[in-house]
């Protein structure tokens, strides 16, 4: 017995509420891992919550050609952590000081290392200036290594959109590679 | 390094404590049951097994129950420890035996119970359970005109008896 798709589940679940249950159970370890990056245990245990609640009251708007419901589900994600945009800056900017502290114990590449300390602060705060949408496509690109198709799904955007935005993303933070400015070249 | 690495540098993992999913699943199956008010009879009795996962498919099998959606709980080690089958209005939960001190037949050695199931096709109902291998311990017979019966263990032996009332019976 094969076991049914995300979407069969969620159009049983429309009939049978209860077996929205098994939409939890096969993605929440997933989201709570992906909210826990972005906000730390605590909230993400509530945030978890909220989400699949959403979920489960928007179940009928779900697009049942899709297989899986996983990219949705980022994005009912998305949707709950810009309400916490202040802990999300502030989980980032400890992120930074743990990496720029980690870079600064590895004497192997010391030009490096003495970058990290004032490089990654930086980055954190490139990251936490980007417009929201282009913030979350970075991040469910780097962070969660959802292919293109999955975050335009997540983000509900077409994906020349979604590869628009991860390169103005990319753009900020190069910028940050190169301190004096302008690049030494233009990439391609 | 390329601008995409340097953000994956500050990717950082959060510590959980295993019973965070349990609880919210827990809340999500609370408020799904408080949106739709779950039809749901007021007696569950539990019958407890050795192998939950292998009673579950004998009794979908054998006697046609119904798995509950969704009322499945899984051990650590991906055993089903309790879940939940339904049959017309009736439901039945299925527990990993020890808790509650409940115990198997099959360990017990004796079943301290029997569960009245009451179906609309006995003889269809017995041939399948016939087939699947169920051990009849009461042939099928009618009982004072009034009903048809029969009684079968499962594979751990539970006693179950099936029965539908004569005047329900098709004349042939």
């Amino acid at each position: 017995m094969g076991s049914p798709s995300d979407a069969e589940v969620i159009g049983r679940s429309l009939g049978e509420p209860e077996a929205f249950g098994l939409i939890y159970d096969r993605h929440a370890p997933a989201l709570l891992r992906f909210l826990g990056r972005r906000v730390g245990s605590r909230i993400a245990e509530e945030l978890v919550g909220e989400l699949f609640r959403i979920a489960f009251e928007r179940r009928k708007t779900f697009d049942v050609s899709r297989a899986s419901a996983l990219p949705w589900l980022y994005g009912i994600g998305s949707n709950v952590l810009l309400k916490h945009r202040r802990a999300e800056a502030r989980r980032l900017r400890a992120s930074a000081r743990m990496a720029a502290a980690g870079g600064a114990a590895d004497r192997r590449a010391s030009a490096a290392a003495l970058d990290a300390r004032l490089l990654f602060p930086r980055v954190a705060d490139a990251i936490e200036s980007l417009p929201d949408s282009e913030r979350e496509a970075l991040l469910l690109f780097a962070w969660e290594e959802l292919p293109y198709e999955s975050v335009a799904e997540a983000l509900e955007l077409p994906i020349g959109t979604v590869r628009s935005r991860l390169n103005r993303a990319r753009a900020r933070l190069r910028e940050l590679l190169e301190p004096n400015g302008k690049g030494r070249e233009r990439s391609r | 390094m390329k601008p995409v690495d340097l953000a994956k540098k500050l990717r950082r993992e959060a510590a959980f404590e295993p019973a965070v999913l349990d609880r919210g699943k827990a809340a999500l199956m609370a408020a799904i049951r408080q949106e739709v008010p779950m039809r749901r009879p007021t007696i569950i009795p539990r019958l407890p097994y050795e192998n939950v996962g292998a009673a579950l498919s004998f009794l979908e099998r054998a006697f046609g129950f119904r798995e509950v959606p969704a009322a499945r709980g899984v051990r650590a080690d991906g055993a089903i420890d309790y879940t939940m089958v339904e049959f017309g209005d009736g439901m039945i939960g299925l527990g990993a035996q020890g808790a509650h001190g409940a115990f198997s037949p099959k360990r017990a050695g004796t079943a301290s119970q029997y569960v009245t199931v009451h179906v609309d096709d006995i003889d269809a109902h017995h041939q399948r359970a016939l087939a699947s291998g169920a051990e009849i311990v009461s042939r099928l017979h009618d009982h004072l005109r009034d009903y048809r019966a029969y009684e079968a263990l499962d594979l751990e032996g539970h006693r179950w008896r099936f029965l539908q009332w004569l005047r329900e019976v098709p004349s042939k």
